[in-house]
């Protein structure tokens, strides 16, 4: 039998409709405050959605967009590590093509040459994750995997995405996913599991950890925010385009990180949900919640962050898993931004309005990708928690 | 011990269309290298111990989408020059051609598989990281069988050529279909290099089963040709012929 390496996290990046750092997500998390705004460049496009959650710190009109936001959370992920791309892994998602304003027009690069780009300074194995909006969580999970089984020392692990675009827009649009503007205030525009929710507010923006052996970590002098300890997967085979009602798949996936991570539900201590808004999406979720916690699921947080900084797609789960670091680390679960009134069939215990400090050491994060892909992974304090 | 126990291939979707009308009802609203990844799925699952437990290891296409999903991104680009897109409605099978797990999404439903799913994206050289997850998934025995598919074009043109390759593998030792032989995959290594990669996703595993098929008994290192590696390391795949 192999013996299995424990594996760390040691740097983070994100960039966000909160901000272009760590500290702002999680401060404005806290806040209860929400990024999402009216966009004026989707305003003067004429669409009929206009809100988004839209990253400041890198300009619209560079059309390397898609490469610089993904490389500067990279850059603050290995340089909060301390760690050297060229010795490390690099698991990542890139999402879907990016359509970006360059001086001469625009300019349409595929998810792959951006990612064979920004791949180029890493050690192999160079994996890149296509699980919709589960490939942020799954590339942590393959990264953590990796390192696990020997396989690689560290890995750098993520996502990026640049979607803001029209050309997505009136594509998810067309699907009823997305909040339409009518007039209200746009930081309202997404509000996942309440009552009035609508649809998800689309974001850009990029998301980055670095996973390392603890052996490494230890050696290094490394500061440790979270250690990953479970990863689970499944395929919903159900439908394209909607999660099956009762969430088995999403249970399933859950169920196999717990496995992996030797843990019973009843050792969460709170849960980072995928809360994208979507009507059917919120519901099969809370379903899931509620069968993994059974008679506990009265009493088990659970937080949402694309209330405050969109759905950005490929970097969702590991924006949200950098959220999971910090509730480990602080023992603080931020609320869930935009919820106010949870819609019949949505009941779990939600933090609402203000962060709840419950001493939160394991923390179950999950992302749920269009076409039935599921992905959770468990963290858990880390040795200077 | 990984082996691989039968390997698919699907060049030509006309011919899924006039010869096998049940997966052609299932694959025809997709887009093409998605039919073409589906189509060479079918070949090989009938080989499959269990097709709900096999693990599903996808290649997006690196080309993603469909010829009508490009004129739709003309459409657009074009009306966001001009500020003209407010009465852009866009057909929601389309966006279904942007997803870009949609073969292992479709694959799942048809065959109920909740198990392991790993999509890789569209980079050049994938399908070796595909084909070093089977041997992790396999050798670590999280699953008994695994399926690697990748579909392609050679461009986004409703024309233009296209390739559906899909391998099965099993712990369990059985003559490969269709040649009957033994093939045990014995390891994939890698060194650097830098070299020219050409992005497809299923050419360098047809190039790989061709070489296979050339092959006498014995042990084969197959050198993988530059452009079908992702350009940073030179990929060497072993395998054992019996």
């Amino acid at each position: 039998m192999s013996h299995k390496r424990r594996v760390v996290i040691t740097g983070m990046g994100a960039l966000s409709a909160l901000g272009a750092t760590t500290r702002e997500l999680w401060d404005g998390l806290l806040a209860n405050r929400s990024g999402v705004r009216r966009v004026q460049r989707l305003v003067d496009s004429g669409i009929t959605v206009t809100t988004g959650g839209e990253v400041d710190a890198i300009s619209t009109e560079n059309p390397e967009r898609d490469h610089e936001i993904a490389n500067r959370a990279i850059d603050d992920a290995l340089g909060e590590s301390k760690r050297d791309a060229a010795a490390c892994g690099f698991i990542w998602s890139t999402g879907l093509d990016t359509f970006q304003m360059g001086p001469d027009g625009f300019v349409h690069r595929s998810a792959g040459r951006c990612f064979s780009n920004l791949a180029s300074r890493f050690a192999g194995p160079r994996r890149m994750i296509a699980a919709a909006c589960a490939s942020g969580t799954q590339a942590i999970g393959e990264a953590f995997r990796l390192i696990q089984s020997g396989q690689v020392e560290a890995c750098v692990a993520g996502g990026s995405s640049v979607m803001l675009t029209p050309f997505y827009l009136i594509g998810f649009a067309g699907l009823q996913a997305v909040a339409i503007d009518n007039g209200d205030d746009p930081s309202l525009a997404c509000r996942p599991f309440d009552k009035k929710r609508k649809g998800f507010a689309l974001a850009d923006g990029a998301g980055a950890m670095v996973l390392e052996t603890l052996e490494s970590a230890q050696e290094r002098g490394a500061t440790v925010f979270a250690e990953v300890i479970g990863f689970g997967v499944s395929q919903d085979a159900f439908d394209l385009n909607r999660p099956c009602d009762d969430g088995a798949g999403a249970e399933l996936c859950m169920r196999r990180a717990l496995a992996d991570a030797e843990l019973m539900p009843e050792e969460i201590d709170t849960v980072n949900a995928h809360a994208t808004a979507t009507y059917s999406g919120d519901l099969a979720e809370a379903a899931a919640l509620r069968k993994l916690f059974a008679t506990r699921w009265r009493s088990v947080p659970v937080s949402g962050s694309k209330g405050a900084i969109g759905h950005a797609m490929a970097a969702a789960g590991v924006l949200e898993a950098v959220v999971a670091a910090q509730t480990c680390a602080t023992g603080i679960v931020p609320p869930t931004v935009n919820l106010r009134h949870v819609d019949v069939g949505c009941e779990l215990d939600h933090v609402i309005g203000e962060p709840r400090d419950v001493n939160a050491e394991t923390v179950l994060s999950v992302s749920f990708g269009m076409g039935g892909q599921n992905a959770a992974v468990i963290l858990k304090r880390g040795l200077n928690g | 011990m990984v082996y691989l126990i039968a390997a698919g291939q699907c060049g030509c979707i006309t011919r899924v269309r006039e010869q096998k009308p049940e997966l052609w009802r299932q694959v025809r609203r997709y887009n093409k290298p998605v039919q073409l990844a589906l189509a060479a799925a079918d070949e090989v699952m009938r080989f499959a111990n269990d097709p709900s437990t096999a693990a599903v290891i996808s290649l997006a296409p690196c080309r993603p989408g469909s010829a009508d999903l490009y004129r739709w991104g003309n459409v657009v680009t074009s009306g966001m020059a001009s500020g003209t897109l407010g009465n852009l409605r866009m057909n929601p099978t389309q966006t279904l051609h942007a997803v870009d797990n949609l073969a292992m999404s479709a694959f799942a439903i048809t065959h109920r598989n909740h198990a392991y799913c790993l999509g890789l994206g569209g980079a050049a050289g994938q399908a070796w990281c595909g084909l070093e997850a089977v041997c992790e998934r396999l050798s670590a025995g999280f699953e008994e069988e695994a399926l690697l598919m990748a579909g392609d074009q050679d461009a986004a043109e409703d024309e233009a050529p296209g390739l559906g390759v899909a391998l099965l593998f099993s712990t369990r030792a059985q003559p490969f279909q269709p040649s009957g032989r033994i093939v045990r995959l014995v390891s994939v290594s890698r060194s650097p290099a830098i070299v020219d990669a050409v992005p497809h996703a299923a050419n360098g595993l047809a190039a790989l089963l061709s070489s296979i098929a050339q092959h006498r008994n014995g042990l084969l290192s197959y050198v993988v040709p530059p452009a079908h590696t992702d350009g940073f390391s030179a990929v060497t795949v072993s395998l054992e012929i019996s």
